[in-house]
């Protein structure tokens, strides 16, 4: 056979290998996204027996890690909708968008300093009374060492966000907020809310992590409204947001179709000038009719030991 | 050839070259948007504005954003001390000033936040009852806000805003950013000039005549973020010197920092 013969075969035989290889690049392709947007509502909206709508299911359906950083970006209130457009959600000003200049992933250093900077670039900031705004700033820059939640202690509401697992019952709700292990080493959480309750004067609660919280409905909005809080958790995943042992909190919670909308506001007049809003957030029901949520690892913090800097996401 | 024709066209040649010369000078002196596509992202990269992270992101690719939104640096030269919170969105900027002299220290405190300009008997002044003063001060709002557009980040993050009338061209082997500021400053125009790693070394300002020159780039902060700020600030006003410090601290990830406006602040306008 000719040389030239030996070459049309060669490159026959590599273009039939290419093109499962193309095939695969262009699923690929199409599956990316290039935005953080929340995801949209598809489906309908079942209701309950009392014709308010049927929060019940596993809410972890989204197709990303819920605490990753695009996320976690959106949740500090930052939208990139495009390879080429941002912007704040709470002040509406645009934020400039560059391409990457390299494919190459990031180290783990590099990926730690950048999502940290991510995590607190917006603007929607609880403002404080001015005496404590140093005492914020240094907790944040100390967070490795002074977040309460670190150490295994339960994150806390509203810092928890929105629960893993929503049950609704005809006289209450059951929220389960999943322990983590790793960094962020938190403990299980659950709540068990009733629907419709009277708060137990605040003088007379021992502050807990989830404080005491009742239910009830506004339209098609549940509205959570807790507190008798400890003052030992910050109320959002950044920034040293501590809080007092006078903190309340309202959350809202509305579905659409397969999607869970969340908001919390905080009010806690000893600290805070003004109540503060949560950037809404997001979740995606888990399709699955087995969805279930797994036992959390028992927490044991590691790592907290060897942390010699200020770094953290 | 003879002697007058040849100087002749000797000096039509010159005439022709130097034509051509201040053209090409035009040319790359006039608005160049492939110079500035590429320019203004280096200049922010340079800095370490431009920022992503794939922790966590599933099948989602982010492009890079501008992280700058707060920071706060801390200095000192002759005589002074120098502290500034910053912030871009929103606009805000509380500079502490305490100036040692023979009359014994004085201690200023000047804050700007969007249109708004004000004086503060401590930080945070006016925001609860009882705690301090906060006094309007409208006629320093233009020079407290060129203060902090001056800043390297506001720089790049104006000359984005600025967008097609934002110019590059090079000077003395350098590359030059020139734009006009928009709001409140319009009727400013920057000219920043970068060295050859894209960081940003001179900023001038017309019509005020103000010149700031940017040394020794590092991350400043104790929380490191990868973010390069200068560790020498010089600004001088019409060829006088009037700061020189040398940075002890430059936190950039994005700290707590507020800027509320007093209620007395907003009722004096």
């Amino acid at each position: 056979m000719s040389t030239r013969g030996v070459r049309a075969i060669l490159a026959a035989i590599a273009a039939i290998c290419l093109v499962p290889a193309i095939i695969v690049g262009q699923d690929s392709q199409q599956s990316r996204r290039t935005n953080n947007a929340p995801p949209k509502p598809s489906g309908i909206t079942p209701r309950a027996a009392d014709g308010h709508p049927d929060l019940t299911g596993v809410w972890n359906g989204f197709g990303d890690n819920l605490h990753g950083v695009p996320n976690q970006i959106a949740n500090n209130g930052v939208a990139i909708e495009s390879e080429s457009s941002a912007h704040d959600l709470h002040s509406g000003l645009p934020i400039a968008v560059f391409p990457r200049n390299t494919t190459r992933g990031l180290n783990n250093e590099q990926s730690e300093r950048a999502a940290s900077l991510l995590r607190r670039v917006g603007s929607n900031r609880p403002i404080y009374k001015p005496e404590y705004w140093q005492m914020v700033k240094d907790l944040d820059k100390n967070a490795n060492e002074e977040d309460p939640s670190n150490n295994c202690l339960p994150a806390g509401i509203p810092r928890a966000g929105i629960p893993s697992y929503i049950g609704q019952m005809p006289g209450y709700f059951i929220f389960i907020y999943p322990g983590e292990g790793g960094l962020i080493a938190t403990q299980t959480m659950y709540r068990m809310i009733p629907i419709n309750g009277k708060h137990t004067p605040l003088q007379d609660l021992d502050g807990t992590y989830t404080g005491e919280s009742v239910a009830r409905w506004d339209g098609d909005t549940l509205v959570v409204d807790s507190w008798g809080f400890t003052g030992n958790t910050w109320f959002d995943q950044i920034g040293g947001y501590f809080h007092s042992e006078n903190m309340h909190v309202i959350e809202q919670f509305h579905r659409d179709g397969n999607t869970l909308t969340w908001t919390a506001t905080v009010e806690d007049p000893d600290i805070l000038l003004e109540p503060w809003t949560t950037t809404p957030r997001v979740a995606l029901l888990n399709p699955r009719p087995d969805a279930i949520l797994p036992e959390s690892l028992p927490c044991s913090e590691r790592d907290l030991g060897h942390i010699v800097t200020k770094e953290h996401h | 050839m003879t002697t007058s024709s040849m100087k002749e066209t000797v000096l039509r040649t010159i005439i022709i070259a130097a034509i051509a010369t201040t053209s090409i000078y035009s040319a790359t002196a006039q608005n160049n948007p492939s110079a500035r596509t590429k320019i203004l992202p280096a200049a922010a990269e340079a800095l370490g504005m431009v920022r992503w992270a794939d922790i966590g992101n599933g099948n989602t690719i982010l492009p890079g954003i501008d992280v700058i939104n707060t920071m706060e640096f801390e200095g000192s030269g002759t005589g002074i001390e120098y502290h500034a919170a910053v912030g871009y969105n929103p606009a805000a900027m509380r500079v502490e000033i305490t100036r040692t002299g023979p009359g014994g220290p004085q201690h200023s405190i000047q804050t700007v936040r969007d249109n708004y300009a004000w004086n503060e008997s401590e930080v945070g002044a006016g925001l609860v009852a009882g705690k301090g003063t906060a006094t309007s001060a409208p006629a320093a709002l233009k020079e407290r806000l060129l203060q902090l557009w001056t800043l390297p980040y506001g720089v790049v993050k104006a000359a984005l805003a600025a967008g097609d009338k934002t110019n590059v061209s090079t000077e003395n082997g350098a590359t030059v950013i020139t734009f006009p500021l928009s709001g409140p400053l319009a009727g400013t125009t920057m000219k920043a000039t970068l060295d050859s790693k894209n960081l940003i070394t001179k900023v001038e300002t017309s019509p005020d005549n103000t010149e700031t020159q940017y040394f020794d780039y590092a991350d400043h902060g104790e929380v490191l973020t990868d973010i390069k700020s200068p560790g020498h600030i010089v600004q001088k006003q019409g060829g006088r010197t009037i700061l020189d410090i040398r940075i002890k601290t430059w936190e950039a990830n994005n700290p707590y920092l507020v800027f509320p406006v007093p209620k007395s602040v907003t009722a004096a306008r």
